[in-house]
């Protein structure tokens, strides 16, 4: 019984602390309508400096299409291992992708900004259609994008 | 004998009745360039200006950078819009969501699985 109880307690002492270092994010985008096939993006975080720090989502699964998400190509060379797990279908037109990730914490209010690249087929490349920072004030606020994406939003 | 003469009877009359018209077709057409000073002619009498027909303010933007799935030699020709996305991955793709947890690069907090949903 104690046994049990020591494991229950070590359990509880490992887990706690990683739910409290993270936080599920909504991340939501609804393409405009601008009549073509589905489109490729590639949601991604700068930090502070504005250097690359990662990948959050690709839609998208052919890899060859990768380097039309210009800006993500570049600073990753469309590594795919840099994706593996966090990688959909490429997002119809009209359509709204919304992920639920478990983000840490420290991006939120530390300079961070969230990034989307497109591209849709036979149509020009969009990269840096939207760039927000990450802060728990921006979030639920809509953010136009410039060419693809009506709207982009994120929820805590 | 007989038979060689019918023969070349009968090749002659196809030639006969298939390279007539074609002939005459040839020698009733008006070649491009004449076409063209024809069209000339007629906008210069009609004292109109020329009009542009196309004018593609977009100049350049052939040279940016675009997406072709044409290239594709993966599907077929009519290959409908996210087909790509129908093959849950390919040999050189990354792996799917919910195959694998996602990359440890920091930003992902406890490797829960992304949840998606397109609507």
């Amino acid at each position: 019984m104690r046994t049990i109880f020591a494991a229950l307690a070590l359990a509880t002492a490992l887990t706690l602390p990683g739910m409290a270092m993270a936080r599920p994010v909504t991340l939501a985008a609804t393409l405009k309508s601008y009549g073509g096939n589905g489109a490729y993006l590639a949601i991604y975080v700068t930090d502070p400096k504005g250097a690359y720090a990662g990948s959050l989502w690709v839609a998208g699964t052919k890899s060859k299409y990768y380097e039309h998400l210009s800006d993500w190509y570049r600073a990753t060379g469309g590594n795919t291992a840099e994706i593996n797990g966090i990688t959909g279908a490429s997002v119809g037109a009209g359509r709204r992708l919304e992920i639920t990730l478990d983000l840490a914490d420290a991006l939120f209010d530390a300079g961070y900004t969230v990034h989307i690249d497109a591209a849709a087929e036979d149509m020009r490349d969009s990269p840096n259609e939207i760039a927000v920072p990450l802060t728990a004030q921006g979030a639920g606020q809509s953010v136009p994008g410039r060419r693809y994406i009506a709207n982009f939003s994120y929820d805590l | 004998m007989k038979k060689t003469i019918a023969i070349l009877l009968a090749s002659t009359g196809l030639i006969a009745a298939i390279g007539l018209p074609a002939w005459s077709a040839i020698r009733g057409a008006v070649p491009f360039e004449r076409l063209h000073d024809k069209a000339s002619a007629t906008s210069h009498d009609a004292g109109a200006p020329p009009v542009l027909v196309s004018n593609d303010d977009s100049v350049g933007r052939d040279h940016e950078r675009r997406l072709r799935r044409g290239d594709d030699n993966d599907h077929d020709e009519g290959d409908e819009e996210d087909d790509d996305d129908d093959d849950g991955g390919n040999a050189s793709g990354p792996a799917p969501a919910g195959s694998v947890a996602p990359p440890n690069n920091g930003l992902f907090g406890t490797g829960a699985m992304p949840k998606v949903q397109v609507n």
